[in-house]
């Protein structure tokens, strides 16, 4: 389903910014040592895209007016006085383990620019495109391993990429679609005939066309294409981490219990992935931007239909915290489910709500993360955060600690300025354990 | 005083001011009875103090229960919010220092917003006096228009200051007879918004003092009351030293590089040489590789305008049209999804008619703006059947035509820019009556209605003026008019910036489509001289092309000096430029001698002749041709991907072409060429040069390790490694 907007995201933000030039200095920081000892090492990030409602999903309001209210009524959950949509029967069971901010609140109510502050933690700026949580932590982490240090599952999403950091800190998207029965990502096999020496050959000479060459100077171009090419080469040279790739390995009934559907597929890739070494996933569900028939597009997907919104979620999200929770990687993964913005609490003539950003909720879950409570509060109409408002700029200090990644950590831009990783902000302190 | 009421009297008399900034005009608490006006006076006050900006109250359902426009673009609907609403507990009449619009800001009473008129400062006593005039809503003086000054400071170095000054025309009287309407003047310095672009490079305070931290050039942003202007800051990205004497200059584009270059004391890189120059004019013009014989041709002559000769051929080639064809259906957004494959092939044919006929843009423009008919017929038809709707055509013909971006002004006046909700629904209004099917034309009915009158918006042309007529057939063509009128402000300025942004890697301004006041050029004297040059040659765009090409600033190697390294945009040096997804393509099947599988058309179709961004091509995709199913300003961005990496590596798109047995390289192979004859003919034909004696003697080993069974292999690795190579894929 498309967005109400139809812009391309991608070029929505270019104002007046720096190219994408390539950081020589990023990558010698590439290059140290891997991430703070403290900090959960994985994060998955499950992207609502569109502006999920929080009057019908995590924050509902039984006692307001019908126009308010809406369709769906709120049930208990395993933790007492906790209380989500009826509809998330699996995720009910374990809020045990989220922390559920009902207290979101910014005053960017478009979708690329409340994207890009959700995603960054920065308001949108005409002079600067600021990277997301996925490549921040690239960049931190020093040479990862031989999967992409950042997929997206399964497709690129222009306001959680790279910004002013060098493109190979850019997400590896899988494309695709991981629920349909061909899905693959294409090209990881090398030709046949082409050995490993028969590769290092072109590499060499590649590097050597460049050298002699005098015509084109160390820049943007050649500094992205050396490093997906040199990502590129490890992953082909590397069976497991291909086999990361492979959904279809799955014993059908794990695939069942996520669910055979985007969502649920792409869950179960992202865990695949972390198991094998990828340490920041983000997975995008679009389909939220409900401005019209919202009750069936969140219960039903289509009239009669079991591809409703929530119960899609529901299966996945449960089915993943409880995968990594088996595993014992929950314990290194943080969780992060969101979108850009709330929806507005009167619902309009088209049986929808409207982006509404003044208030909405965002869930943590994971690894050092306090489960098992709600922090903040909407007012008695969802329309504003009535009690411990949480900021965009909060959200991200508050995930760059629990990832350890140092929230005023400076990176330089192309032309020497210093941006740091968060531009203030508080932490949570609530969410912490 | 008396000096000041007579200035008055005089000024008022004689009804033009002649104020320039600097002479101190009263301002109204100087006045001896001082007639507060609400629109001029506390509109402004409310908005310097912030009271009606996006987070607080002017935000859409406002703030703790009270609401204003946001950064006062209603002022009635304010007037109501504070005079009326809240049982007219904001304003007390009978005792001023009571009201809640002066205890809450002045923190008497709790304040979420905290301070924000403190006690017997200017705004409080601005906002006071007018409650104690008893809240008169007045109305009868208007704005007409701001003047900054300066509007572009230059300093010598980092650390300078100086200050903005604003001067606020108005016009008072009855707005609806022209009589006894005085126009005023009055500097509004102390109730001008100020806001630095980039706050690392410029501090601006609430003065307007500015204080540069960054060299370079940045902007200092102002408003007042919904009209805002831009201040641009220099200072030079060099320290000491002198400007070069005598740069070269060739037309009046070198006049105004070279002064910013100065003023900025930025090094230029000397003329690319004549191989350098053919390649690079062939790929911007024709988007095809030179063949070796042309460019031996071309460095062989000797006439001193062959740089210009060879410019001339080049804009006369079918290649031409179809290269800027392309950049057009990206632009126009020609896709068979919406517009069917017949209405796509109509609509790219009748461009590159236009553009092979050197059509006048003007001429282009109204008729794509006014053409109706069956759409797989009329190729211009399908211009109105690209957007869904009116609003849709609204934003797209504002976009492509004028290069103003209007979505914002859909909800509320748009806030970095002047266009006014009566201006987007206006507008929309203008294109509300067209069927959008598959035969386009005018209906008798439709209507847009206006969000805040809940009416049918009348129809506007955007910043200018409602259309009178009620002939509804007559509004496209009055819109066409004025959009296309040599003095438009929009049209031959988007224009230029789109061909400079094509041949020298960076617009004028930036994004293109983005002209406002609040996102200045780079070279805003420039571009209005472009413009002006295009709308007196009848909007000739190969006369725009063949300027630029022509000038010096186009000619400049792209290898820096000493000091301009890292300049992207002020014409120093040549900006390296990754080829375009579909020129790249071609550029491959040129070398290797074999063709690209483009969707089920016949093979040896160039890539730069498709009409249509659906046809099949995985290459295309990953190499992020636009897919024209929404806006894509960006020229295509070739800097990698992953995927990219894995399919150029892995993927059939080199692999198959570099084995074919009907390719170039294998063909060699069958002659009796010895490696060296071989590396040169694909250094000719790639790169438009022959290798250096280095890099013939570095193949030579390379190559001579491999044995004669592998060295087809040897080869096929060196065609691959070329094909990667920085040289290959960009423009430089």
């Amino acid at each position: 389903m498309r967005r109400c907007d139809g812009v391309n995201r991608r070029e929505f933000l270019r104002i007046g910014s720096l190219s994408a030039f390539g950081l020589g200095v990023a990558d010698a920081l590439r290059r140290r040592t891997a991430a703070a000892d403290d900090g959960l090492r994985n994060c998955i990030l499950i992207w609502l895209d569109g502006g999920p409602s929080h009057l019908d999903t995590f924050d509902l309001k039984p006692d307001a007016p019908a126009e308010v209210r809406g369709d769906f009524s709120p049930a208990a959950s395993d933790v007492p006085g906790i209380q989500i949509c009826e509809h998330f029967h699996r995720l009910a069971t374990m809020m045990h383990r989220v922390c559920l901010v009902r207290s979101m609140t910014s005053p960017l109510g478009e979708h690329n620019l409340g994207s890009h502050y959700m995603l960054t933690g920065y308001q949108p700026s005409p002079v600067i495109e600021y990277p997301s949580y996925g490549s921040v932590a690239a960049a931190c982490r020093g040479d990862a391993g031989v999967l992409p240090a950042y997929v997206a599952v399964p497709s690129f999403n222009a306001h959680a990429a790279n910004g002013y950091l060098s493109g190979s800190m850019r997400p590896f998207a899988v494309g695709g679609d991981p629920s349909k029965p061909d899905f693959r990502v294409k090209d990881l096999d090398a030709p046949a005939g082409f050995d490993a020496a028969r590769l290092d050959r072109r590499r060499q000479f590649l590097a050597d066309f460049d050298r002699l060459s005098a015509q084109v100077e160390e820049g943007a171009f050649r500094q992205t294409r050396d490093a997906q090419f040199e990502q590129a080469y490890r992953l082909i040279a590397s069976p497991a981490a291909k086999r990361a790739f492979n959904v279809g390995e799955e014993r059908p009934a794990v695939r069942q219990r996520y669910g055979m559907s985007r969502i649920g597929q792409s869950c179960l890739l992202a865990r695949r992935l972390i198991e094998a070494g990828c340490p920041f996933v983000t997975v995008t569900d679009n389909g939220w931007d409900t401005h019209g028939q919202i009750y069936r597009e969140l219960k039903e997907g289509y009239v009669g239909g079991y591809a409703g919104k929530i119960p899609l979620l529901d299966a996945a999200l449960s089915t993943l915290l409880d995968e990594l929770a088996a595993s014992g990687l929950l314990d290194e993964t943080l969780v992060i489910v969101m979108g850009e913005f709330g929806r507005t609490p009167k619902l309009n003539t088209a049986a929808g709500r409207d982006h509404w950003p003044r208030a909405f909720s965002v869930l943590l879950a994971g690894g050092s993360v306090r489960g098992g409570q709600v922090v903040g509060s909407s007012d008695a109409r969802g329309e504003n955060a009535a009690d411990r408002p949480v900021s965009p700029t909060d959200l991200a200090r508050t995930i760059y600690t629990l990832l350890g990644i140092d929230p005023d950590r400076e990176f330089q831009t192309a032309d020497g300025r210093p941006v740091r990783v968060s531009p203030g902000g508080q932490v949570i302190r609530e969410c912490l354990t | 005083m008396f000096e000041h009421a007579a200035r008055c009297v005089i000024i008022a008399t004689v009804g033009i001011a002649t104020a320039a900034p600097g002479i101190e005009l009263p301002t109204p608490s100087q006045q001896p009875n001082p007639i507060v006006d609400f629109e001029t006076q506390v509109i402004p006050v409310l908005t310097k103090a912030g009271c009606n900006s996006g987070s607080c109250h002017g935000a859409a359902i406002g703030r703790g229960g009270f609401k204003l426009s946001l950064l006062g673009y209603d002022p009635q609907a304010d007037y109501d919010s504070l005079v009326s609403e809240f049982e007219g507990r904001r304003v007390n009449q009978v005792r001023p220092e009571k009201s809640l619009v002066l205890r809450k800001p002045a923190l008497d009473i709790d304040h979420e917003g905290g301070l924000r008129l403190k006690p017997g400062g200017d705004g409080f006593r601005i906002v006071r006096d007018w409650i104690a005039a008893g809240a008169p809503r007045g109305g009868d003086r208007r704005l007409l228009k701001i003047e900054v000054a300066p509007t572009t400071q230059w300093l010598p170095d980092l650390g300078g200051q100086f200050s903005i000054k604003v001067l606020a025309h108005f016009a008072t009287g009855d707005q609806r007879s022209a009589v006894s309407i005085q126009q005023t003047s009055e500097d509004v310095t102390r109730w001008a918004v100020f806001t630095a672009t980039d706050p690392a490079a410029t501090r601006v305070d609430s003065s307007g003092a500015v204080t540069v931290l960054r060299r370079g050039q940045t902007s200092v942003m102002v408003r007042f009351l919904g009209e805002v202007a831009a201040v641009t800051v220099m200072v030079p990205i060099n320290e000491g030293g002198d400007a070069p004497a005598n740069r070269p200059l060739a037309n009046f584009v070198d006049e105004h590089v070279n002064r910013t270059l100065d003023a900025l004391r930025l090094p230029h890189s000397p003329r690319t040489d004549d191989r350098i120059f053919v390649r690079r004019v062939y790929l911007d013009l024709i988007g095809v590789l030179p063949d070796p014989a042309e460019v031996d041709a071309f460095v062989a002559d000797r006439a001193a305008d062959k740089r210009q000769r060879l410019v001339e051929g080049l804009l006369d080639r079918s290649e031409f049209a179809d290269l800027w064809a392309l950049k057009w259906g990206d632009l126009l957004r020609i896709e068979s999804r919406r517009l069917q494959p017949e209405g796509a092939a109509a609509f790219h044919s009748y461009i590159r008619d236009c553009v092979a006929k050197n059509t006048p843009l003007d001429v282009m423009a109204r008729t794509m703006l006014l053409a109706t008919g069956d759409g797989y017929a009329v190729g211009p038809a399908n211009f109105s059947r690209v957007p869904r709707d009116a609003r849709e055509a609204a934003e797209h013909v504002s976009r492509v035509m004028l290069g103003v971006r209007l979505q914002c002004a859909n909800c509320h006046n748009h806030p970095l820019d002047r266009w006014t909700q009566d201006d987007y629904h206006g507008l929309a209004a203008v294109f509300a009556r067209v069927d959008r099917s598959r035969e386009v034309k005018l209906v008798a009915r439709g209507d847009v209605i206006h969000p805040r009158t809940g009416r049918p918006a009348v129809p506007r042309i955007p910043g200018d003026r409602f259309i009178e007529s009620p002939d509804a057939t007559t509004w496209r063509d009055q819109f066409a008019d004025w959009a296309t009128s040599p003095v438009n402000p929009f049209f031959a300025r988007v224009a230029v910036n789109r061909i400079w942004r094509e041949l020298m890697g960076r617009g004028l301004v930036e994004p293109v489509d983005d002209l406002r006041a609040t996102n200045p050029a780079t070279h805003p004297e420039l571009l209005d001289a472009l413009a002006a040059d295009l709308a007196s040659h009848r909007f000739d765009v190969r006369h725009t092309v063949r300027t630029v090409v022509t000038s010096e600033a186009y000619q400049r190697s792209s290898v820096s000096q000493s000091g301009n390294r890292a300049d992207d945009r002020f014409c120093s040096k040549a900006l390296v430029r990754p080829l375009a997804a579909h020129v790249l393509i071609d550029a491959v099947v040129k070398v290797t001698g074999v063709t690209e599988r483009l969707g089920d058309l016949p093979g040896g179709t160039p890539a730069i002749s498709l009409g249509d961004s659906r046809v099949a091509s995985e290459p295309l995709d990953l190499l992020g041709r636009c897919s024209r199913d929404a806006e894509c300003s960006a020229a295509t961005a070739s800097s990698g991907s992953l995927p990219l990496a894995l399919h150029t590596i892995n993927g059939p798109w080199l692999n198959a072409k570099l084995a074919d047995p009907a390719g170039r390289l294998a063909r060699l192979l069958t002659t009796s060429a010895d490696n060296a004859a071989i590396v040169t003919e694909f250094y000719l034909i790639a790169l438009s040069r022959r290798p250096t004696q280095a890099e013939l003697n570095h193949w030579h080993d390379g190559l001579a390790a491999a044995d004669s069974s592998g060295r087809v292999a040897a080869l096929q690795d060196f065609c691959w490694a070329l094909l990667n190579s920085a040289e290959f894929g960009c423009n430089h």
